[in-house]
């Protein structure tokens, strides 16, 4: 009879996955429990590494461009903007101003699309449908807006080397600025729900803990940091593309835990609604776009770029040849990942999912995968089971998010 | 006997669950997915409704090349899947590999590992092609039955 | 760039062996050439302990021919990025686990070890990632010499051509 079963605790090892009803990416997490408190947690990713790399190193660089888009579909543009600041530093090109903030109205439209998107599957997670379908219905206007200006709701393929594919026009520019009026009222309406709606901040606060000191000690990136209090952002701190001369407003929170990454995310995003604006109003003329040459020279550069879920680093270097040498793309989740565990520990099983959901994992972006423990006793149960026992957990302490009525929003149409 | 194979055919065509899996796809198109089951596009008025269990479910809709590290898995789903089952290859990586064939990890379109039924190609699918391609699977159905 | 030379500065001051070795690239960039092991890890340790660089973003693998490099992409709270290289000879590439001071790099430096064949001592761990279970050992896919074209995925074999001339453990 080893320790634990001396005193009477029992580990329970619960393996989650690899498929994941609600985060629609394959992973496996490994949780180990204390009665209904969680003292460990394993990570399994890694069933989304496809050799993307070493592809690369076979292909030129505008083919390696489209390779690069689709590591992540949520944050494409993202990745395709630091590959591309990459090889233009290495040419020393200049891309022209106009396609510059064009770049950062699709880069902020991404980000209120994918932060709609965490909003709305982070409700599902805890049980709250109804702020589910109406985060995803808003998101539909912002996709329209991508697909006017793009020609594609996901993986846009607006950037190219030396500036942007396509234009934008004073028609694309009005529609947008509707739809950055509709969201401002809906935005506005989810803040004041966050922040007034004692079930659902009683539902989200003080779990997922990750201190200040925490989060600087494992590197946290983007939302998960900046809601410890910690002021980083790439767009602010290295500003690139048309950020230079775009006035951003870093949004911050103490709470440090799922309720914070919710403020902040939302906060962001009325924040990503001035940025668009201030493009709208100041968007240069000119060219799209500049030749770039199909030999890039011999040098290396660490490109970087804030996507939605925070640091996007690629490092890339050039033999002075038509073919891409190394590659290496560093997605923010990657960052997180670390954290999560310390997060985890402590938690009522009932939390996981939604203090798992809470860091945005992007699976594609980090995709790779770990190690599975075993301890006296196995329950598998998988992720909808989990997601709904944590649902009917806090139902029986009065905590019942269906319950709550959301007032009929207007429907906006053009 | 032949009544109750009947019943269970006729279920599944008015009102299919569906189960989604990654096989190991960028999430463009799992969004698209979700996306269809959302108000705009609202697959549920169809009877179409998510499931989170093989057991339960009519279609697979599935994303993604397949990768070596889930091709088991997606095998072990689809043999979970009780009969009559369909399966809907979503997107191009889904369908043929896409732009990662010939990666050392990805195996392939999905029709490496289990039979297909249905090819929807796209980069990524627009969720329109994903509630038509369920359509036309319901109305095959429903020809091969006459 | 006042921020950053003062920075290179420091360090060439405290390190001979960085004259020459180090430079500033750009704006907030900062790259060395690569160090043998225990330059490195003298170097790290100083930047870690007394330059405020807290964070260790990422370790990238390359191959370099003759050896395996291993870039260590650090930052500050100014979010400088200096981009610390080691290297280890490809017939031996022993580096040690930088973990206890950055303990994020974990899930990085495993990726060395299967991708490129490192041997990171002092790594907690021994699971294969991110590779599938399976994969054949001693066959590192980021390295320049493993083409895809040669691995079979049916049978996850790795066969090369052998070349008229060359012995079957690949030696001439």
């Amino acid at each position: 009879m080893n320790e634990n079963e001396k005193k009477g605790t029992n580990r329970i090892v619960i393996p989650i996955g690899p498929q994941h009803p609600s985060l629609k990416e394959p992973g496996c997490f490994t949780i180990v429990l204390e009665g209904e408190k969680v003292v460990d947690a394993h990570i399994g990713i890694g069933y989304n590494h496809r050799g993307l790399e070493k592809a690369c190193e076979s292909r030129n660089y505008i083919q390696t461009l489209y390779l690069i888009e689709r590591v992540c579909g949520i944050c494409s543009h993202t990745h395709s903007t630091a590959y591309c600041q990459g090889i233009e530093e290495l040419t020393g090109l200049s891309i022209p101003k106009r396609a510059a903030y064009i770049r950062v109205i699709v880069a902020e439209l991404e980000r209120l699309h994918s932060h709609l998107l965490w909003l709305g599957v982070a409700a599902h997670e805890i049980g709250f449908d109804t702020l589910f379908m109406y985060t995803w219905r808003d998101r539909e206007k912002v996709l329209d807006i991508l697909a006017d200006v793009c020609g594609n709701r996901v993986n846009y393929g607006i950037n190219t080397i030396g500036g942007v594919r396509r234009d934008i026009d004073d028609e694309m520019l009005k529609n947008m600025s509707k739809v950055l009026d509709f969201l401002q009222d809906q935005l506005k309406y989810y803040l004041d729900l966050a922040l007034t709606e004692t079930t659902l901040s009683a539902r989200l606060a003080g779990i997922g803990k990750l201190s200040r000191e925490e989060a600087l000690s494992f590197g946290a990136v983007g939302p998960v940091a900046r809601a410890a209090g910690i002021e980083e952002d790439i767009r602010v701190i290295e500003p690139y593309a048309a950020y230079p001369e775009i006035p951003v407003k870093i949004v911050t929170d103490t709470h440090a835990d799922v309720f914070g990454r919710t403020i902040v995310r939302i906060k962001e995003m009325l924040e990503s609604l001035e940025i668009i604006r201030f493009c709208i109003k100041n968007l240069p003329g000119g060219e799209i776009a500049v030749k770039a040459p199909r030999r890039i020279p011999a040098g290396e550069v660490i490109s970087r770029t804030e996507a939605p879920r925070g640091e996007n680093i690629h490092y890339i270097r050039s033999n002075g040849t038509d073919i891409l040498d190394r590659i290496r793309v560093r997605a923010p989740s990657e960052a997180n990942w670390h954290g999560m565990r310390h997060m985890l520990q402590g938690e009522y099983l009932a939390d996981v999912p939604i203090t798992i959901a809470a860091i945005d994992p992007c699976y594609s972006c980090t995709d790779r995968a770990i190690v599975v423990n075993s301890g006296s006793k196995t329950e598998v149960m998988d992720w909808q089971a989990l997601r709904q026992f944590g649902i009917e957990w806090h139902k029986k302490r009065g905590i019942d998010l269906s319950a709550i009525k959301m007032p009929e929003r207007k429907i906006y149409s053009l | 006997m032949g009544l109750f194979k009947k019943a269970i055919e006729w279920g599944s065509r008015k009102s299919p669950w569906i189960i989604h899996f990654n096989a190991g796809a960028c999430n463009g198109c799992d969004i698209e997915a979700i996306a269809a089951l959302t108000p705009r596009f609202d697959l549920e008025r169809m009877g179409v409704v998510q499931q989170g269990s093989p057991r339960h479910a009519d279609i697979l809709l599935c994303t993604g090349a397949v990768t070596l590290q889930t091709k088991d898995r997606l095998k072990q789903i689809y043999d979970q899947m009780p009969e009559p089952k369909y399966v809907i290859a979503v997107g191009t990586c889904a369908c043929s590999g896409g732009i990662f064939d010939g990666c050392y990890c990805v195996m392939g379109g999905i029709d490496k590992v289990i039979p297909v039924d249905v090819y929807i190609p796209g980069c990524a699918v627009h969720p329109e092609a994903i509630i038509s391609a369920v359509q036309k699977l319901l109305e095959h159905l429903k020809s091969r039955e006459k | 760039m006042q921020a950053e030379q003062m920075i290179v500065d420091k360090l060439c001051k405290r390190f001979d062996f960085l004259q020459d070795r180090i430079h500033v690239q750009r704006e907030k960039r900062i790259f060395t050439s690569p160090l043998p092991r225990e330059e490195f890890e003298q170097v790290i340790h100083y930047l870690h302990d007394e330059m405020g660089f807290y964070k260790a973003s990422h370790v990238v693998g390359t191959d370099d021919g003759d050896d395996l490099g291993f870039i260590y992409i650090l930052s500050n709270r100014e979010g400088i990025i200096l981009a610390l290289k080691e290297k280890a000879p490809k017939l031996d590439p022993r580096i040690r686990t930088m973990t206890e001071l950055y303990p994020s790099l974990e899930l990085h430096e495993r990726e060395l070890v299967n991708l490129f064949g490192a041997v990171v001592e002092g790594l907690p761990g021994d699971s294969s990632y991110p590779l599938p279970d399976g994969w054949p050992k001693g066959s590192y896919p980021l390295r320049k010499d493993w083409k895809p074209e040669y691995f079979d995925k049916n049978t996850m074999t790795y066969k090369p051509p052998i070349y008229e001339g060359e012995k079957e453990d690949g030696s001439k």
